[in-house]
Protein backbone atom coordinates (compact mmCIF):
# COMPACT_ATOMS: atom_id res chain seq x y z
CA UNK A 1 0.00 0.00 0.00
CA UNK A 2 1.54 3.86 -1.17
CA UNK A 3 1.68 6.43 0.98
CA UNK A 4 -0.98 9.06 -0.06
CA UNK A 5 1.02 11.55 -2.35
CA UNK A 6 2.71 14.57 -0.88
CA UNK A 7 5.70 16.96 -1.77
CA UNK A 8 9.08 16.74 0.09
CA UNK A 9 11.18 19.33 0.65
CA UNK A 10 15.16 18.49 1.95
CA UNK A 11 16.57 21.60 3.53
CA UNK A 12 20.38 21.86 4.17
CA UNK A 13 20.36 24.24 6.38
CA UNK A 14 17.62 24.70 10.13
CA UNK A 15 17.41 28.52 8.79
CA UNK A 16 16.15 26.93 5.20
CA UNK A 17 13.99 24.44 7.57
CA UNK A 18 12.38 27.06 9.10
CA UNK A 19 11.90 29.13 6.12
CA UNK A 20 9.98 26.08 4.21
CA UNK A 21 8.09 25.52 7.44
CA UNK A 22 7.12 29.31 7.53
CA UNK A 23 5.90 29.07 3.29
CA UNK A 24 4.10 25.95 3.68
CA UNK A 25 2.26 27.38 7.13
CA UNK A 26 -0.38 24.53 7.84
CA UNK A 27 0.39 22.50 5.17
CA UNK A 28 3.98 21.29 6.14
CA UNK A 29 5.09 19.00 8.83
CA UNK A 30 8.96 17.73 9.69
CA UNK A 31 9.60 14.35 9.03
CA UNK A 32 12.53 12.64 10.66
CA UNK A 33 13.44 8.88 11.02
CA UNK A 34 9.83 8.50 10.11
CA UNK A 35 9.18 5.56 12.39
CA UNK A 36 6.18 7.12 13.85
CA UNK A 37 4.99 10.02 11.20
CA UNK A 38 5.01 7.16 8.20
CA UNK A 39 2.71 4.43 10.16
CA UNK A 40 0.46 7.43 11.19
CA UNK A 41 0.13 8.00 7.00
CA UNK A 42 -0.68 5.22 6.45
CA UNK A 43 -3.45 4.39 9.07
CA UNK A 44 -4.73 7.96 7.43
CA UNK A 45 -4.97 10.09 10.75
CA UNK A 46 -2.62 12.90 9.02
CA UNK A 47 -2.54 13.39 5.54
CA UNK A 48 -0.16 16.47 4.95
CA UNK A 49 0.97 18.06 1.73
CA UNK A 50 4.06 18.56 2.32
CA UNK A 51 6.83 16.72 3.86
CA UNK A 52 10.17 18.59 5.05
CA UNK A 53 12.71 15.89 6.22
CA UNK A 54 15.81 17.04 7.91
CA UNK A 55 17.85 14.40 7.11
CA UNK A 56 20.12 16.82 5.17
CA UNK A 57 20.94 18.98 7.78
CA UNK A 58 24.59 18.31 9.03
CA UNK A 59 24.08 20.73 12.10
CA UNK A 60 21.08 18.63 13.24
CA UNK A 61 23.22 15.62 13.31
CA UNK A 62 25.97 14.11 15.69
CA UNK A 63 26.86 13.87 19.16
CA UNK A 64 29.20 16.36 21.07
CA UNK A 65 30.45 15.86 24.85
CA UNK A 66 30.74 20.09 25.58
CA UNK A 67 32.32 20.36 29.03
CA UNK A 68 30.07 18.63 31.17
CA UNK A 69 27.30 18.25 29.41
CA UNK A 70 26.31 16.19 26.07
CA UNK A 71 25.14 17.49 23.36
CA UNK A 72 22.81 16.14 20.84
CA UNK A 73 21.43 16.50 17.29
CA UNK A 74 17.62 16.07 17.19
CA UNK A 75 18.73 13.65 13.82
CA UNK A 76 20.74 11.12 16.06
CA UNK A 77 19.03 7.71 16.10
CA UNK A 78 18.69 6.14 19.25
CA UNK A 79 21.01 3.09 18.11
CA UNK A 80 23.86 5.38 17.49
CA UNK A 81 23.22 6.90 21.00
CA UNK A 82 22.86 3.69 22.93
CA UNK A 83 26.19 2.62 21.27
CA UNK A 84 28.09 5.91 21.80
CA UNK A 85 31.15 5.86 24.44
CA UNK A 86 30.94 8.77 25.96
CA UNK A 87 26.80 7.87 26.51
CA UNK A 88 27.93 4.73 28.18
CA UNK A 89 30.64 5.77 30.03
CA UNK A 90 28.73 8.89 31.92
CA UNK A 91 25.11 9.08 30.99
CA UNK A 92 24.22 5.39 31.07
CA UNK A 93 20.37 5.88 31.72
CA UNK A 94 19.89 7.25 28.61
CA UNK A 95 22.28 5.27 26.78
CA UNK A 96 20.24 2.13 28.49
CA UNK A 97 16.23 3.59 28.03
CA UNK A 98 17.56 4.60 23.97
CA UNK A 99 18.18 1.00 23.84
CA UNK A 100 15.16 -0.34 24.99
CA UNK A 101 13.33 1.57 22.32
CA UNK A 102 11.33 -1.39 20.07
CA UNK A 103 13.99 -2.51 17.84
CA UNK A 104 17.16 -2.61 16.27
CA UNK A 105 15.66 -1.47 12.72
CA UNK A 106 13.47 1.33 14.24
CA UNK A 107 16.66 2.19 16.40
CA UNK A 108 18.92 2.40 13.65
CA UNK A 109 16.45 4.89 12.02
CA UNK A 110 14.00 6.26 14.90
CA UNK A 111 15.75 9.83 15.96
CA UNK A 112 15.88 11.62 19.53
CA UNK A 113 14.56 14.48 18.37
CA UNK A 114 11.25 12.59 16.63
CA UNK A 115 11.21 10.60 19.94
CA UNK A 116 10.65 13.64 21.92
CA UNK A 117 8.09 15.38 19.57
CA UNK A 118 6.05 12.60 18.75
CA UNK A 119 5.46 13.15 22.89
CA UNK A 120 4.43 9.51 23.19
CA UNK A 121 3.51 9.55 26.99
CA UNK A 122 5.19 6.04 27.21
CA UNK A 123 8.30 6.95 25.45
CA UNK A 124 11.21 5.52 26.67
CA UNK A 125 14.29 8.44 26.26
CA UNK A 126 12.13 10.99 28.04
CA UNK A 127 11.82 10.10 31.44
CA UNK A 128 15.46 9.31 31.56
CA UNK A 129 16.31 12.58 30.18
CA UNK A 130 13.50 14.51 32.59
CA UNK A 131 15.99 12.54 35.58
CA UNK A 132 19.01 13.94 34.02
CA UNK A 133 17.06 17.69 33.80
CA UNK A 134 17.85 17.78 30.00
CA UNK A 135 17.02 20.72 27.74
CA UNK A 136 15.69 21.05 23.99
CA UNK A 137 16.70 23.49 21.51
CA UNK A 138 14.07 24.81 19.33
CA UNK A 139 14.18 27.07 16.13
CA UNK A 140 11.70 29.19 14.52
CA UNK A 141 11.24 32.32 12.56
CA UNK A 142 12.40 34.41 15.21
CA UNK A 143 15.63 32.59 16.39
CA UNK A 144 16.74 29.64 18.86
CA UNK A 145 14.96 29.34 22.31
CA UNK A 146 15.94 26.61 24.68
CA UNK A 147 13.20 24.71 26.49
CA UNK A 148 13.91 22.40 29.71
CA UNK A 149 11.78 19.16 28.88
CA UNK A 150 10.32 19.50 32.45
CA UNK A 151 8.14 22.09 30.62
CA UNK A 152 8.43 20.70 26.94
CA UNK A 153 5.30 18.30 26.98
CA UNK A 154 2.47 20.52 27.52
CA UNK A 155 -0.51 17.61 26.82
CA UNK A 156 -1.61 14.26 25.25
CA UNK A 157 1.27 14.28 21.84
CA UNK A 158 1.21 17.57 22.06
CA UNK A 159 4.94 20.07 22.64
CA UNK A 160 6.19 23.34 22.97
CA UNK A 161 7.15 23.15 20.15
CA UNK A 162 5.06 25.26 17.92
CA UNK A 163 4.09 25.16 14.56
CA UNK A 164 7.09 26.44 12.32
CA UNK A 165 9.03 25.41 14.77
CA UNK A 166 12.19 22.87 14.63
CA UNK A 167 13.54 21.12 17.88
CA UNK A 168 17.30 20.91 16.69
CA UNK A 169 19.31 19.50 20.04
CA UNK A 170 18.83 17.89 23.63
CA UNK A 171 20.93 19.48 25.96
CA UNK A 172 21.75 17.27 28.67
CA UNK A 173 23.88 18.53 32.13
CA UNK A 174 26.44 16.40 33.74
CA UNK A 175 24.69 13.75 36.39
CA UNK A 176 25.42 14.66 40.07
CA UNK A 177 28.86 13.05 41.34
CA UNK A 178 28.52 9.65 43.12
CA UNK A 179 25.18 9.35 41.01
CA UNK A 180 23.63 6.00 40.79
CA UNK A 181 20.95 5.40 37.51
CA UNK A 182 18.52 3.04 36.88
CA UNK A 183 15.58 2.62 33.94
CA UNK A 184 12.86 -0.36 33.86
CA UNK A 185 9.90 -0.81 31.70
CA UNK A 186 6.94 -3.04 32.15
CA UNK A 187 5.48 -4.82 28.62
CA UNK A 188 3.02 -6.81 29.42
CA UNK A 189 2.98 -8.28 25.96
CA UNK A 190 5.70 -8.18 24.13
CA UNK A 191 9.15 -6.99 24.83
CA UNK A 192 9.40 -4.61 21.54
CA UNK A 193 6.13 -2.83 22.55
CA UNK A 194 6.06 0.52 24.03
CA UNK A 195 6.02 0.06 27.55
CA UNK A 196 2.56 0.03 29.64
CA UNK A 197 4.71 1.85 32.26
CA UNK A 198 8.50 2.71 32.12
CA UNK A 199 10.33 3.72 35.19
CA UNK A 200 13.44 5.80 35.54
CA UNK A 201 15.20 7.10 38.73
CA UNK A 202 18.62 8.80 39.41
CA UNK A 203 19.81 8.46 43.06
CA UNK A 204 22.76 10.17 44.76
CA UNK A 205 22.73 8.58 49.10
CA UNK A 206 25.79 10.33 51.35
CA UNK A 207 27.91 8.63 53.34
CA UNK A 208 25.47 7.58 56.08
CA UNK A 209 23.58 5.80 53.10
CA UNK A 210 20.63 8.70 53.25
CA UNK A 211 19.57 9.96 50.03
CA UNK A 212 20.88 13.11 49.30
CA UNK A 213 19.37 14.02 45.99
CA UNK A 214 16.87 11.84 44.37
CA UNK A 215 14.97 12.24 40.66
CA UNK A 216 11.88 10.05 39.72
CA UNK A 217 10.17 10.15 36.11
CA UNK A 218 7.72 8.09 34.71
CA UNK A 219 6.30 7.31 31.40
CA UNK A 220 2.98 5.90 30.72
CA UNK A 221 1.59 7.05 33.90
CA UNK A 222 -0.01 10.41 32.72
CA UNK A 223 -0.94 12.49 29.45
CA UNK A 224 2.85 13.48 29.11
CA UNK A 225 5.72 11.52 30.64
CA UNK A 226 6.35 13.01 33.88
CA UNK A 227 8.76 13.91 36.97
CA UNK A 228 7.31 11.81 40.13
CA UNK A 229 7.71 14.64 42.75
CA UNK A 230 5.54 13.58 45.23
CA UNK A 231 7.53 10.48 45.37
CA UNK A 232 11.15 11.94 45.23
CA UNK A 233 9.59 13.91 48.43
CA UNK A 234 9.12 10.74 50.18
CA UNK A 235 12.46 9.81 49.97
CA UNK A 236 14.80 13.00 50.56
CA UNK A 237 16.81 12.85 53.18
CA UNK A 238 15.84 9.67 54.62
CA UNK A 239 17.87 6.14 54.27
CA UNK A 240 16.65 3.58 52.02
CA UNK A 241 14.49 1.45 53.92
CA UNK A 242 11.96 -0.65 52.26
CA UNK A 243 9.07 1.37 54.32
CA UNK A 244 10.74 4.83 52.60
CA UNK A 245 10.91 2.59 49.29
CA UNK A 246 7.46 1.61 49.58
CA UNK A 247 6.03 4.79 50.83
CA UNK A 248 7.69 6.60 47.59
CA UNK A 249 6.15 4.08 45.17
CA UNK A 250 2.58 4.35 46.94
CA UNK A 251 3.40 8.44 46.37
CA UNK A 252 4.19 7.92 43.04
CA UNK A 253 1.09 5.29 42.10
CA UNK A 254 -1.04 8.45 43.94
CA UNK A 255 0.36 11.07 42.06
CA UNK A 256 0.32 9.43 38.31
CA UNK A 257 -2.96 9.94 36.13
CA UNK A 258 -2.77 7.47 33.98
CA UNK A 259 -5.11 7.22 30.96
CA UNK A 260 -6.98 3.80 30.12
CA UNK A 261 -6.24 2.15 26.29
CA UNK A 262 -6.01 -0.99 25.01
CA UNK A 263 -3.07 -2.10 26.69
CA UNK A 264 -3.98 -1.76 30.29
CA UNK A 265 -6.26 0.03 32.70
CA UNK A 266 -5.88 3.59 34.09
CA UNK A 267 -5.95 1.32 37.81
CA UNK A 268 -3.90 -1.33 36.50
CA UNK A 269 -0.72 1.37 34.97
CA UNK A 270 -1.20 2.66 38.13
CA UNK A 271 -0.73 -0.20 40.43
CA UNK A 272 2.23 -1.37 37.70
CA UNK A 273 3.77 2.06 38.55
CA UNK A 274 4.26 1.03 42.16
CA UNK A 275 5.32 -2.35 41.79
CA UNK A 276 8.06 -0.81 39.49
CA UNK A 277 9.10 2.23 41.27
CA UNK A 278 9.72 -0.13 44.24
CA UNK A 279 11.32 -2.53 42.17
CA UNK A 280 13.68 0.14 40.41
CA UNK A 281 14.53 1.80 43.85
CA UNK A 282 15.36 -1.54 45.26
CA UNK A 283 17.71 -2.21 42.49
CA UNK A 284 19.20 1.20 43.29
CA UNK A 285 19.76 0.52 47.22
CA UNK B 1 9.51 13.38 -9.31
CA UNK B 2 12.98 12.77 -7.77
CA UNK B 3 15.99 11.14 -8.71
CA UNK B 4 17.91 8.93 -6.41
CA UNK B 5 21.19 8.05 -6.98
CA UNK B 6 22.65 5.42 -4.73
CA UNK B 7 24.83 2.03 -4.55
CA UNK B 8 22.48 -1.12 -5.10
CA UNK B 9 24.17 -3.98 -3.70
CA UNK B 10 27.28 -2.79 -4.86
CA UNK B 11 26.41 -1.14 -7.93
CA UNK B 12 26.01 2.46 -8.89
CA UNK B 13 22.05 3.32 -9.27
CA UNK B 14 20.02 6.05 -10.54
CA UNK B 15 16.50 6.03 -10.63
CA UNK B 16 13.23 8.62 -10.57
CA UNK B 17 10.64 7.86 -8.29
CA UNK B 18 7.63 9.76 -6.88
CA UNK B 19 8.64 11.72 -3.89
CA UNK B 20 5.84 9.79 -1.89
CA UNK B 21 7.83 6.80 -2.76
CA UNK B 22 9.36 4.71 0.67
CA UNK B 23 12.28 2.60 -0.27
CA UNK B 24 10.32 -0.51 -0.48
CA UNK B 25 8.41 0.84 -3.20
CA UNK B 26 11.30 2.05 -5.02
CA UNK B 27 12.93 -1.57 -4.37
CA UNK B 28 9.86 -3.34 -5.66
CA UNK B 29 7.72 -1.31 -7.90
CA UNK B 30 10.60 0.96 -9.28
CA UNK B 31 13.57 -1.70 -10.15
CA UNK B 32 11.38 -5.02 -9.72
CA UNK B 33 13.50 -6.65 -6.61
CA UNK B 34 11.15 -8.37 -4.94
CA UNK B 35 13.18 -10.42 -2.63
CA UNK B 36 12.29 -7.53 0.12
CA UNK B 37 8.74 -8.15 1.29
CA UNK B 38 6.14 -5.70 2.23
CA UNK B 39 4.11 -7.17 5.03
CA UNK B 40 2.86 -4.92 7.79
CA UNK B 41 3.66 -1.64 6.25
CA UNK B 42 4.21 -0.19 9.30
CA UNK B 43 7.70 -0.96 10.73
CA UNK B 44 6.72 -4.00 13.24
CA UNK B 45 7.00 -7.27 10.88
CA UNK B 46 10.48 -6.23 9.47
CA UNK B 47 10.61 -8.59 6.19
CA UNK B 48 11.13 -5.44 4.66
CA UNK B 49 14.31 -4.81 6.28
CA UNK B 50 17.30 -3.78 3.79
CA UNK B 51 20.63 -2.61 5.23
CA UNK B 52 21.88 0.67 4.70
CA UNK B 53 25.22 1.96 4.78
CA UNK B 54 25.04 -1.79 7.19
CA UNK B 55 22.48 -0.69 9.41
CA UNK B 56 18.93 -2.63 9.92
CA UNK B 57 16.10 -0.13 8.98
CA UNK B 58 12.49 -0.80 7.74
CA UNK B 59 12.07 -0.03 4.14
CA UNK B 60 8.59 0.66 4.07
CA UNK B 61 9.56 3.76 6.71
CA UNK B 62 12.48 5.40 4.88
CA UNK B 63 11.30 7.28 2.56
CA UNK B 64 13.28 6.83 -0.56
CA UNK B 65 14.73 10.34 -0.94
CA UNK B 66 16.81 9.15 2.01
CA UNK B 67 18.59 6.67 0.04
CA UNK B 68 20.62 9.04 -1.67
CA UNK B 69 24.29 9.07 -1.54
CA UNK B 70 24.16 5.52 0.69
CA UNK B 71 24.66 2.26 0.45
CA UNK B 72 21.57 -0.33 0.71
CA UNK B 73 22.15 -4.52 0.20
CA UNK B 74 18.88 -6.25 0.14
CA UNK B 75 18.42 -9.97 -0.25
CA UNK B 76 19.28 -10.06 -4.15
CA UNK B 77 22.63 -9.03 -2.83
CA UNK B 78 23.90 -11.57 -0.62
CA UNK B 79 25.00 -14.17 -3.16
CA UNK B 80 28.28 -14.47 -4.17
CA UNK B 81 28.83 -15.34 -8.27
CA UNK B 82 25.31 -17.29 -7.74
CA UNK B 83 26.39 -19.38 -4.64
CA UNK B 84 24.86 -18.38 -1.11
CA UNK B 85 26.57 -16.62 1.52
CA UNK B 86 27.29 -18.37 4.89
CA UNK B 87 24.38 -17.15 6.14
CA UNK B 88 21.96 -18.18 3.34
CA UNK B 89 24.03 -21.79 3.31
CA UNK B 90 23.33 -22.04 7.02
CA UNK B 91 19.36 -20.92 6.98
CA UNK B 92 19.26 -24.16 4.12
CA UNK B 93 21.12 -26.42 5.84
CA UNK B 94 19.39 -25.82 9.13
CA UNK B 95 16.25 -25.84 7.40
CA UNK B 96 15.63 -22.21 8.45
CA UNK B 97 12.44 -21.44 5.97
CA UNK B 98 8.80 -22.84 6.21
CA UNK B 99 7.04 -20.02 4.28
CA UNK B 100 9.68 -18.34 3.70
CA UNK B 101 8.34 -14.76 3.96
CA UNK B 102 10.29 -13.54 7.26
CA UNK B 103 13.65 -15.16 5.21
CA UNK B 104 14.41 -11.79 3.41
CA UNK B 105 14.57 -9.72 6.33
CA UNK B 106 16.18 -12.68 8.71
CA UNK B 107 19.10 -12.90 6.54
CA UNK B 108 19.86 -9.24 6.60
CA UNK B 109 19.33 -8.77 10.51
CA UNK B 110 21.11 -11.37 10.98
CA UNK B 111 23.98 -9.84 8.62
CA UNK B 112 24.33 -6.65 10.49
CA UNK B 113 24.46 -8.58 13.76
CA UNK B 114 27.37 -10.71 12.55
CA UNK B 115 28.82 -7.43 10.81
CA UNK B 116 29.18 -5.96 14.71
CA UNK B 117 29.71 -8.99 16.71
CA UNK B 118 31.18 -11.77 14.78
CA UNK B 119 30.91 -14.54 17.63
CA UNK B 120 27.17 -13.87 19.20
CA UNK B 121 25.84 -15.88 21.91
CA UNK B 122 21.95 -17.18 21.83
CA UNK B 123 20.72 -13.66 23.44
CA UNK B 124 22.31 -11.80 21.49
CA UNK B 125 21.07 -13.75 18.17
CA UNK B 126 17.46 -13.54 20.13
CA UNK B 127 17.69 -9.46 20.28
CA UNK B 128 18.90 -8.79 16.97
CA UNK B 129 16.38 -10.47 15.48
CA UNK B 130 13.67 -9.42 17.69
CA UNK B 131 12.11 -7.65 15.30
CA UNK B 132 11.93 -9.76 12.56
CA UNK B 133 8.39 -12.08 13.02
CA UNK B 134 8.16 -15.52 11.65
CA UNK B 135 4.64 -16.15 11.47
CA UNK B 136 5.68 -19.80 10.91
CA UNK B 137 7.12 -19.73 14.41
CA UNK B 138 9.71 -21.45 13.21
CA UNK B 139 12.54 -19.15 15.29
CA UNK B 140 14.90 -22.01 16.75
CA UNK B 141 15.92 -23.42 13.40
CA UNK B 142 16.47 -19.81 12.05
CA UNK B 143 18.29 -19.06 16.01
CA UNK B 144 20.47 -21.98 15.24
CA UNK B 145 21.29 -21.21 11.93
CA UNK B 146 22.49 -18.18 12.49
CA UNK B 147 25.09 -19.29 15.33
CA UNK B 148 26.02 -21.79 13.21
CA UNK B 149 26.71 -19.63 10.20
CA UNK B 150 28.49 -17.14 13.11
CA UNK B 151 30.79 -20.46 13.72
CA UNK B 152 30.85 -22.04 10.47
CA UNK B 153 34.63 -21.31 8.05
Amino acid sequence: MRLHPFALSEPETVPEAVEVLARFDGEARVIAGGTALVPTMRLGLVRPDRLVSLHRVPALSGIRVDGDALDIGAMTSLAALSRHDAVRARWPLLGQAALRVATPAIRSTATLGGNLCYAEAASDPAPALLCLEAQVRVAGPSGERAVPLAGFFTGFYETAVAPGEILTAVRVPAAPAGAGSGYMRFCPRSAEDKPLVGVAALLVLDAAKRVAEVRIALGGAAPTPIRARRAESALGGEPLTDAAISAAAEAAAAEADPLSDLMGSAAYRREMIRVWVRRLLLSLR
Amino acid sequence: MISIDFTLNGRPCRIDVPAHWTALDLLRDGLALNGTKYGCGEGVCGTCTVLLDGEPVRSCLVLAARLRGRAVLTVEGLDRDGEPDRLQAAFARAGAVQCGFCTPGMLLSARALLASNPSPSEQDVREALAGNLCRCTGYTKIVHAVLAAAGGP
